[in-house]
């Protein structure tokens, strides 16, 4: 099958049923996305499908056929870190790490549809497992990331 | 206080110092000063990974390119270590942290973690203590027990300031003055007089010749630029992109995949596998290998989700107990705290007579269940076996561990075995256990040349843990005007020392009236009592339990601070003031004041809200912490924010500090909400998150921590937020329903938290 994966073509030859997760991670070595649980719980496997954050660890791979994946490591394709990547240094979010590809991807997803969201979207749209508990820096980071975003869109307005 | 060491043992014994010259030719050798360092064990290490042709010795690295490289032989697994050691040594070598590269050394002599053995600091101006011998012997590199700042506090320190004096040394010889005339910052050393400067690269090789006879002071706390400071952590830039490397990501040339699938039963073995070759048929699988004595098989496959899928579908012929049931345990720990106490770590005055003799007594059951770490990362080790050479990938919290374990497996020299550690996905004691080192390595010895990466699935990871074991404990108190005449506190529970060591270092195993985790949080308490008794008793089960974030507090905070309230509450007192009424200790007193105050603690906290406060010392650290709930319904409540105050000495990153509260109070609530594990017919009940359920987003309280400014040796910061967690959510729904929850998790009250 053929697989739109951060704007390059993959192809692979995989079961039908091959959850995305283990095509990404066994077959094409992008190992940013990660396996939590395996039952579309915890979120650690979020990717973007057309820009909508969904978890891999369950997905069929040939669902996925003709969508847009953007994973972790085309969240900054050319390099330059997205707003919500800056945001997360600046609050200094990662603690182990594990679930950050998850966290991060689930929040470029949320601000693409909700570019500023309040405590209670986060609370509704930011559902993935941090067992460190990073969950106070990573609701800072997103309002960060909001408003960073929100002052390009005024300077381009 | 200019330095702990000074106050601790008296006179400042530079003398004791002396330096250590070159060991080759090229680059800084730095000197490793004081007598601990010239015992030839705490100065064995190869230098591998810093880089080929370099000289180099045991933490500093600097070469003539003027690459400045830190030896970090701890384990990053989110507790902001691998920027916290090189704090250390970069305040006293004068390096910028952003000009630093660290190395993750092999587990030699010259890292162990001595703290973890002697639960002391290094006395760095003395020879090794006997325990300290021990430690480099083994030798034991390893991460755990919030050890890793008390055991470096010293000793990372010295490492940078001889360094920084040897290559003042060399300049001032180069230029032709004294020593005196220069100083060094910022990687160079400058000529006061002159205002000349060289890159430390430039003199590395000079410096390396340089032998220091004494120790040069450490800077004092005023003139630090780093430690204290909030400074950035090293591992953050990785983390955010993806590359961060952890053991589950490690991908080599030929390597197949592993999945585990345990032996149902905890004391059972797989006997035979019926449909073995089916098995092996199937797409993608190589072998089904199992496992010495039954305790597993391993699918082996070209891909993760083969394998895993083939592991599922084995059909298995087992042996063990397969009537184990919670109820049972529950009975039989009754019975041991009845009739079966084996020990009495404190007795002091005759707090059984008394209460015995008395009327009117307080006499209470709390209970906590077993409960899994559930590291975000699936357990899994990569090993592989070659000739007789091994590889070993994992993200681990004993280097030399893993390499104890291929070699306890196949039988080659430790010398022989190249340790690759990875960032740890959550380690929480879990990834102290060497059970996944010993699975990996037997498959990779019966498949060698084949790199084999083993992975336990979640369900596997949960259902066959070193769970943190189930508690019983009874308490009776005698109280008298404000204070408390006796207090009893009676535990049942299968030893987590006895079970853990005899796994993991069989030698060190003592028997459990000895283990010194059941006592941690309920032998030593803060309050003045006139008689006070813990007393243990041993659960015989065939589980395994083991070291779980804050080991014997994680229990004991919860019993102690939970009956410590019923005191207050019986006595008819602000559970603050009764508390604080019972301490004489100033650390403790502060904090709890302190926490009191940040919290409003006097003030009426308006309509619906509740507060509830406990204070627990562990791992060196002091915490207070206040809960401040909203009550929506009869048993729902937001959980809105915890104030939590530490003092845990002089502060090294205070940015990680705040995080590690933040998380230890968290992954306390996940237990206290949620955790529990249980039993029946031989099996664990829970398997995933859906049942074994992790606070997340909209259920996480809002963290206001405060950190005491207090000027001590250093305690540790990764465990001690976790045990007052629980106390104090459960003293806040105390104070709202006038229901005293006595056993966890919540949910098994009834109770519901958005």
């Amino acid at each position: 099958m053929e697989l739109n994966i951060n704007g390059k073509i993959h192809t692979v030859d995989v079961e039908e049923g091959m959850p995305l997760l283990w095509v990404l991670r066994d077959e094409l070595n992008m190992t940013g996305t990660k396996y939590g649980c395996g039952v579309a719980s915890c979120g650690s496997c979020t990717v973007m499908l057309d820009g909508i954050a969904t978890r891999t660890c369950t997905l069929p791979a040939s669902v996925a056929e003709g969508k847009a994946i953007t994973t972790i490591e085309g969240v900054s394709p050319d390099g330059e870190l997205s707003d919500v990547q800056l945001a997360w240094i600046e609050h200094q979010v990662p603690q182990c790490g594990y679930c950050q590809s998850g966290m991060i991807v689930a929040a470029e997803a949320l601000l693409n549809e909700i570019p500023n969201p309040t405590d209670e979207d986060i609370n509704q749209r930011i559902t993935n497992i941090c067992r460190c508990g990073t969950y106070n820096r990573i609701r800072a980071a997103i309002h960060t990331a909001a408003k960073r975003r929100g002052d390009k869109t005024n300077l381009a307005d | 206080m200019a330095d702990s060491n000074k106050k601790k043992r008296g006179k400042w014994t530079r003398r004791a110092f002396i330096g250590v010259g070159a060991l080759a030719g090229v680059g800084l050798v730095v000197g490793v000063g004081g007598n601990i360092f010239l015992t030839r064990n705490a100065r064995k290490y190869s230098g591998k990974g810093f880089g080929e042709g370099d000289s180099i010795n045991a933490w500093v690295h600097i070469s003539p390119d003027n690459l400045i490289s830190l030896a970090m032989p701890r384990a990053e697994m989110g507790q902001g270590v691998s920027t916290s050691l090189p704090m250390l040594i970069a305040e006293e070598l004068e390096v910028p942290m952003s000009n630093i590269r660290l190395v993750t050394p092999q587990p030699e002599p010259a890292y162990a973690n001595t703290f973890l053995l002697t639960q002391e600091p290094r006395n760095i101006y003395s020879s090794l203590s006997f325990m300290e011998k021990i430690a480099h012997f083994l030798p034991l590199v390893a991460t755990g027990g919030s050890t890793s700042i008390p055991d470096a506090y010293d000793l990372l320190r010295s490492m940078g300031a001889s360094a920084r004096e040897m290559l003042i040394r060399a300049a001032a010889a180069k230029w032709g003055v004294s020593a005196g005339d220069c100083y060094a910052e910022n990687a160079q050393v400058i000529n006061k007089k002159s205002g000349e400067k060289v890159n430390y690269g430039a003199i590395a090789n000079e410096a390396a010749q340089i032998k220091l006879d004494e120790l040069p002071a450490l800077k004092s706390k005023k003139d630090w630029k780093l430690l204290g400071k909030p400074i950035q952590r090293l591992d953050i830039p990785e983390k955010i992109d993806g590359s961060a490397e952890f053991g589950l990501d490690v991908r080599l040339d030929g390597m197949l995949y592993g999945a585990m699938r345990h032996a149902t039963y905890h004391d059972g073995a797989i006997t035979a596998i019926p449909n073995q070759a089916e098995i092996e048929a199937r797409q993608g699988v190589k072998k089904v290998v199992m496992l010495p004595d039954g305790r597993g098989a391993v699918v082996v496959a070209d891909n993760t989700w083969r394998a895993k899928n083939a592991a599922l579908a084995l059909k298995l012929e087992e042996t063990g107990n397969n009537t184990l049931s919670s109820e049972e345990l529950d009975a039989q720990a009754e019975d041991v705290i009845a009739n079966k106490i084996i020990a009495a770590p404190k007795d002091e005055g005759n707090a059984t007579k008394v209460l015995d003799e008395s009327e009117g007594i307080l006499e209470v059951t709390y209970d906590v269940p077993y409960l899994a770490h559930a590291c975000m990362e699936p357990i899994n080790c990569t090993v592989l076996v070659k000739g007789d050479k091994a590889e070993i990938w994992a993200g681990h919290q004993g280097s030399s561990l893993m390499a104890d374990g291929v070699v306890a497996v196949t039988g080659l020299d430790y010398e022989n075995v190249t340790v690759h550690e990875k960032y740890l996905g959550g380690g929480f004691g879990r990834r102290a256990e060497i059970d996944m080192i010993l699975n990996a390595a037997h498959v990779a010895k019966e498949m060698e040349g084949t790199p084999i990466q083993l992975v336990y699935t979640r369900e596997e990871d949960i259902r066959h843990e070193m769970y943190r074991p189930a508690v019983k404990s009874k308490f009776r108190a005698k109280l008298n005007n404000g204070g408390i005449e006796a207090w009893e506190h009676k535990v049942a529970l299968q030893s987590v020392g006895f079970s853990s060591i005899n796994r993991i270092k069989p030698q060190f195993a003592e028997p459990p009236e000895k283990d010194l985790s059941t006592p941690e949080g309920a032998a030593e308490l803060p309050y003045r009592m006139e008689n006070m008794k813990f007393a243990l008793g041993q659960i015989e089960a065939p589980i395994q339990v083991g070291n779980w974030r804050s080991v014997g507090s994680s229990q004991n905070g919860f019993f102690t601070e939970s009956f410590i309230d019923e005191c207050a509450h019986a006595s008819n007192m602000d559970p603050y003031e009764f508390r604080r009424n019972l301490i004489d200790d100033p650390r403790f007193k502060n904090v709890l004041d302190k926490v009191a105050e940040i919290s409003n603690w006097k003030q009426n906290p308006g309509e619906n809200r509740f507060r509830g406060i406990a204070l627990c010392k562990s791992f060196g650290s002091i915490v207070g912490q206040v809960a401040e709930l909203t009550r929506i319904s009869e048993k729902e409540f937001s959980i809105d924010k915890y104030y939590c105050v530490i003092d845990c000495g002089r502060v090294v990153n205070p940015d990680t500090v705040e995080a590690q509260m933040q998380s230890g109070i968290i992954f306390g609530l996940s237990a206290a909400l949620y955790g529990e594990i249980t039993f029946k017919d031989g099996e664990v009940e829970q398997y995933n998150f859906p049942q074994y359920e992790m606070v997340r987003m909209n259920v996480a309280p809002t963290v206001v921590v405060h950190i005491m400014d207090v000027d001590e040796y250093p305690g540790g910061v990764g465990e001690p937020a976790t045990p007052p967690a629980a106390p104090a959510l459960t003293n806040a729904i105390f104070a709202a329903t006038g229901d005293r929850v006595r056993s966890l998790p919540l949910k098994n009250h009834g109770y519901t938290f958005v």
